[in-house]
Parts: structure tokens; sequence; C-alpha cells
């Protein structure tokens, strides 16, 4: 493992050109170029704020709009990551095929580039939570809890983009899975939604699904006053604070995996492109 | 010589799964359901070992499918071998494809920094080299264009130039010279040229012999995966064209007989003595059948015949019409048969051979067009064959 990281380091400056590339390459052939990752949030916000507003989803809660905006900005981060990596290897077969270096420069600077991406999205979003409110006590922590989720997208990248390669069901899975995904991780519901239908014993358990702890996490630093906005019987379920470090441990472990599988399939790459 | 090899191969395979690699799970799903798995594999190489040593510049030649792009790949380091060891020492920049892995949409600078940085090279470094390469390129003006816009020709031009302005310690080139027109063919050679003055280490993979032959110390024949040949350029190309048209002669080879006695070899000898697969027209040949009699056979005929590389007979005789009678063979023996003078025009022959009883009622062995040769000749006559010829003027 240290080997691989001491080749990659050794090759950082491919690392920043790919990383760079497939920033470019996102934007090409388009007049506002990378202003779209400023406006896209911003559109976003403004299309769930409409909505929000007209079919009434907040429930008289003021915190719910930044609850959701927040969920879906950071689920984004991730789904995107998901798709690309189906291409990170695939969609460079010229470079796997005929020139040598650490095939794992790919994944990695496709993550590198949505995470840059997501960077972006976080003015957008910074801006936005300073107008409806937020609390900056806690700003410190952000980078651990970003940390924690690129590596978890780096993990399944590293799968997604070694599988892809041998099974082109991966695509298909992937859309399926990443839908039902969404679905299991509190985006526009409440944690405590889940809890409810857990015995307290066994909580944990909806702490597995990573990106249950990641949502918790961002939250609990950016938004201000009662959090969540939860009502009624719900409010009264207890979400321990130490459940987070159960989906910090899965995102490592997630990675670790990655990194593993990556390592066994990619000697087969050029034998298979 | 002493030195230590830059690139060392030992006893390296590479096996490829023609069928039975599952592609998806259906296909999984199916094998596991049909109860094993059909595998077939594809023997690209096959127990390869060879060292090249720092400012040689290796030739590999072999027909299609012989392994030699996967011996490249595999130097390159984008596969794996199934089996051995593959080591190299130093920088290898390889041609395997000119402008592999240029993104259509970035623009020849970026492209070419972006070359720079997957053979490892710094930005700074990169930059000290870009002038050369736009110059040995020849794109000044198009070099910020987006390479998708590029002609093919200029496409190839910088992909060769950003490959050997990296300045690498090994170059491996993959059939590229025959792209590109004739004046960027001979850039390339003086580049190669340069190269080989400096000591630095060349692979070349070609089908143009004449050119390899030219540029390399040494040939590697590469058949079917395997080794058939490594040493001095003239020998191993001239082996090569003998193996291939043996390979041609192969459609017309056919071999029947009762079996009594068999041919188990023959060997071509020229005027020297010496095992030979080219004779010169006009010179002598030297055929040594070798044979095995598996009883005492009484009075066998032994004949032979001479194709063109249609088949198509030119000449043929045997020891009856000849008038020499072999009174018993038995067990193994040999039997010498002489041409004096190869009088037939420049080309590929095929012999054949056979043994068969004096009253022709059994063929023992017969062996067709299983012995090609070739005749090299300076004379140009027409027609197959030569006929001594005089002329004088009358008065």
């Amino acid at each position: 493992m240290l080997k691989s990281l001491s080749q990659i380091w050794l090759r950082r400056e491919l690392l920043w050109i790919l990383v760079a590339r497939n920033i470019k390459i996102r934007y090409k052939n388009s007049v506002l170029g990378f202003f779209w990752s400023l406006l896209s949030p911003l559109l976003l916000i403004l299309i769930y704020a409409c909505f929000a507003a007209i079919l009434r989803f907040n429930e008289g809660r003021p915190s719910y709009l930044q609850f959701l905006v927040i969920g879906i900005i950071v689920w984004q981060f991730l789904s995107m990551c998901l798709n690309d990596s189906l291409y990170a290897i695939m969609g460079s077969s010229n470079l796997v095929k005929k020139t040598a270096f650490p095939r794992m420069i790919l994944p990695l600077a496709m993550v590198l580039a949505n995470l840059a991406n997501f960077m972006l999205t976080w003015i957008v979003l910074f801006l936005y939570l300073l107008i409806s409110g937020m609390h900056f006590q806690y700003l410190l922590l952000l980078p651990v809890v970003l940390l924690a989720q690129t590596a978890l997208c780096l993990g399944l990248a590293l799968c997604l983009s070694a599988c892809n390669v041998f099974f082109r069901d991966t695509e298909h899975i992937l859309g399926v899975g990443t839908l039902a995904w969404f679905f299991m991780t509190p985006i526009f519901y409440p944690t405590q939604m889940q809890l409810k239908f857990l015995p307290e014993s066994v909580a944990w358990v909806a702490f597995l699904n990573p990106m249950t702890g990641i949502m918790r996490a961002y939250r609990l630093l950016l938004m201000s006053g009662d959090l969540h906005g939860v009502a009624g019987e719900l409010a009264v379920i207890p979400v321990p604070t130490s459940f987070l470090w159960i989906s910090a441990a899965v995102c490592v472990a997630v990675l670790g995996i990655g990194f593993a599988v990556f390592q066994k399939l990619q000697f087969r790459f050029g034998d298979e492109l | 010589m002493t030195e230590r090899p830059v690139i060392e191969v030992e006893n390296v395979s590479k096996h490829y799964r023609l069928s039975g690699g599952a592609r998806s799970l259906k296909a999984m799903a199916l094998e596991l359901l049909r109860g094993g798995r059909d595998v077939k594999t594809l023997r690209a190489l096959d127990d390869v070992s060879f060292c090249v040593y720092p400012g040689e510049t290796l030739g590999i030649i072999g027909s299609n499918g012989a392994g030699k792009s996967t011996l490249l790949s595999l130097l390159t380091g984008t596969i794996y071998p199934t089996s051995g060891r593959v080591k190299t020492h130093g920088q290898i920049s390889s041609l395997l494809e000119l402008g592999a892995g240029f993104h259509p949409d970035l623009s020849g600078r970026e492209n070419v920094f972006l070359y720079g940085a997957i053979m490892g090279l710094s930005h700074r470094q990169m930059q000290d080299r870009f002038d050369a390469i736009v110059e040995f390129a020849g794109l000044h003006e198009f070099i910020d264009q987006p390479v998708k816009h590029y002609s093919s020709g200029m496409y190839v031009r910088l992909g060769f130039a950003v490959a050997v302005e990296v300045n690498p310690q090994i170059l491996l080139i993959d059939e590229v010279l025959a792209v590109g027109d004739s004046a960027f063919q001979k850039k390339c050679l003086d580049k190669m040229q340069e190269f080989r003055d400096q000591r630095k280490t060349l692979l070349i993979i070609s089908h143009d012999l004449q050119t390899i032959q030219r540029v390399s110390d040494r040939i590697l024949v590469l058949d079917r995966g395997k080794i058939v040949g490594l040493g001095k350029p003239s020998e191993m190309v001239a082996s090569y064209d003998g193996l291939n048209r043996k390979r041609n002669s192969e459609v017309f080879q056919r071999e029947w007989g009762s079996g009594r006695v068999r041919i188990t070899n023959v060997e071509f000898l020229n005027d020297a003595g010496e095992t030979a697969d080219t004779f010169e027209w006009g010179g002598g040949l030297n055929a040594v059948i070798h044979y095995q009699a598996q009883e005492p056979t009484e009075n066998p005929v032994f004949g032979f015949s001479i194709s063109d590389d249609n088949a198509r007979v030119v000449h043929g005789s045997n020891t009856q019409i000849e008038g020499i009678t072999i009174p018993r063979i038995e067990g193994e023996g040999r039997l010498q048969l002489r041409l004096d003078d190869l009088s037939m025009a420049q080309g590929v022959y095929l012999f054949s051979f056979s043994v068969h009883s004096a009253d022709h009622t059994e063929n023992y062995h017969r062996v067709d067009n299983a012995f090609p040769i070739a005749i090299a000749c300076d004379k140009s006559f027409e027609g197959y064959t030569y006929m001594p010829s005089s002329w004088r003027t009358e008065p």
C-alpha cells in the first residue's frame, strides 16, 4: 500500500494534470464554463425553495429548506463520483492500453475533480446559509467530515471503476443501487424517521450506512437552532453523536476495500480493455 | 558482454483466455449452470527469455500474431505476464501507437504536458523541451488547437516528437515507421540514429525487413509466441524469410504412402557444405535425404521434384530414370541428391521427395512441396528456367 502511495506521489504532476483535464472537459463546449459549478447549486436551491413553499413540505419548520439543501448538495458529490467512476478507467482505455503509470491515479483524479467542483458549490451553499442563518461554532470540524466523505467516494470509485472494466453490469447495478441508497439515507427526511423503526438497542445499525452519519455530521456542524427541525413524536428519539464514529469507520473500511479490489484487478486492465 | 542488461525477460509467458472469460453476470451464471468452464487459452507468448544491453538496438520481427506487440506491451508495463519476469532499468518511452493517450478536446500543448507527466517528467522539464517538440513536429501555429482538429499526419508527428523528446533511456517502437510521409520517415530514422549514437536502447518492431536489418544490432524472431532466433540481423532476416516461405508452402504440402520406407528429413546444403535455404542461380545444391526403412526393402526408387510457389512442377526425376539402382536398404540411412546447376528464375521453389517400389506398385512414402528454398538470381531472363543460349550475327 505504501508503495502504491509513493508511486502516486512521484506522479503527482500527472495527477494534477488529470484533475485539471477532468474539470476542463466537464465544461467543454459550454458558454458559461465553470460558472455552472456555481450556477447549478444556486438554481437547485431556488427550485427546492419554490417547491418546498408551494407543496408545504416544511410543515411550518423554518429550517427544513436548509436541511434539504444541505442533504441534496452533499448527496450530489457522492452521486457524481459514482457515475463518473464507471468511466474513470474505461474512458481512458487508450492511456491504460498504451502507457504505463499508476492506474489508481485515474479514479483518484476523478474524485479530486469532483471534490473541486463540490468545493465550488460550497461557495454558494455558504452564501445561502449565511442568509438563512447558520452557526460557525464547529466550522473547523468541517474538513474532517469532508475527508470522510471523500474517503468513501474514493473507495467506491476504486471498486466501481475497476469492476466496470470486467463487468458492464456494474453500470446498471449502480443506477438502481444509487436510487435505493438515496432513499435509505436521511436526505429529505430526518434521521429520527429511520430510528423510529429500529429498537433502541440496535439503533446504531442505521449508521452503518455511512451517508447517514455524514449527512448528520454536516447538518450538526452547519445548521443553527433546533436541529433538523424535527417536531412531535420524532423529537424525543435520541441520536447519540457517538454513532457518527460508526459511519466514519465504514468510510475508512470502504476505502480499504476499494484499494484492495483495485490493486487486485488493475493487473488485468490491459488484457480486458 | 559484461554490462548489466537494461531489459531482462525471463521465461515470460502471456496467455489470453479466448472464451469462458465471463463478460457479464449473465455469462457467469450460464457458465455455472453448464458446469465448468470451457476455457481456451491463446499463448501469445510462450516461455520467452532474452536480455537487451545498453546502447543496443534490437529489432523484433515475426508474422502477425507472433507476439511482437504483446512483448512490447509487457515491457511497457501496460499488461503483465501470466508467468515469468520482466525487468527493466531506466525510463521507457514507448510508441505502441503514436499519439496514444492524446485527448481530442485538449490542445496540442496540453497533450504534450499530459504525455510528459505520464512519462514522469515535471512541468519544468517539459517546458524546457517544449520548443524542441513543437519544432520537430512542425506544428507552430496549431499547437494551441484541440488535437481533434489535427490532420492524422499532424497527430502522428506530435506523437512521435513528444515520445522521443522526453528523452528516455529505452525507446520502444511498434510499427510506427510505416506512418507519415517519406520526409517524416526520414526524420524518424535520423532521430533513431541519434538515439543510437547516444548509446540508448531501442526496440523496434517492423515488417519492413530491409530497414530493420539496417538499423538493428541484433534481431529477435518470434513465431507463434516463441523465440525462433536471436542474432545477427542478416541471418535472422534470412531465416525469417525462410520461415515465411515454409508457412506459405504449407497449403500445398501433402504426405502419403504405405510407410514401409519413410523420408524422415531432408537437409539442403550449398556448395560450401553449409545448411542453407537460399541458393545462388547457376550454383549447386546438395540435398541429403534421411530415410528409415521399417523392414529390409529391395530396389527402392527415390525421386524428387521441384515446383514453383504455386505448386507447378518445374522439374522432376528419380533414381530409376537416372539409371541408378539401390539394391537394398535397411534401417536408417542417407542418400544425397546433387543439382549442379540451378537454372530456375529467381523465386521460391518447393521440393518434393518420394520413395516407391521399382515396379511402381507400392508407394512407400511421398512428401510433396514440403521443402521450400529460394533462388537468388541477378540475371534477368523470362520464364521459369534459363536455357544456355548463344547468339551470333549472320553475315
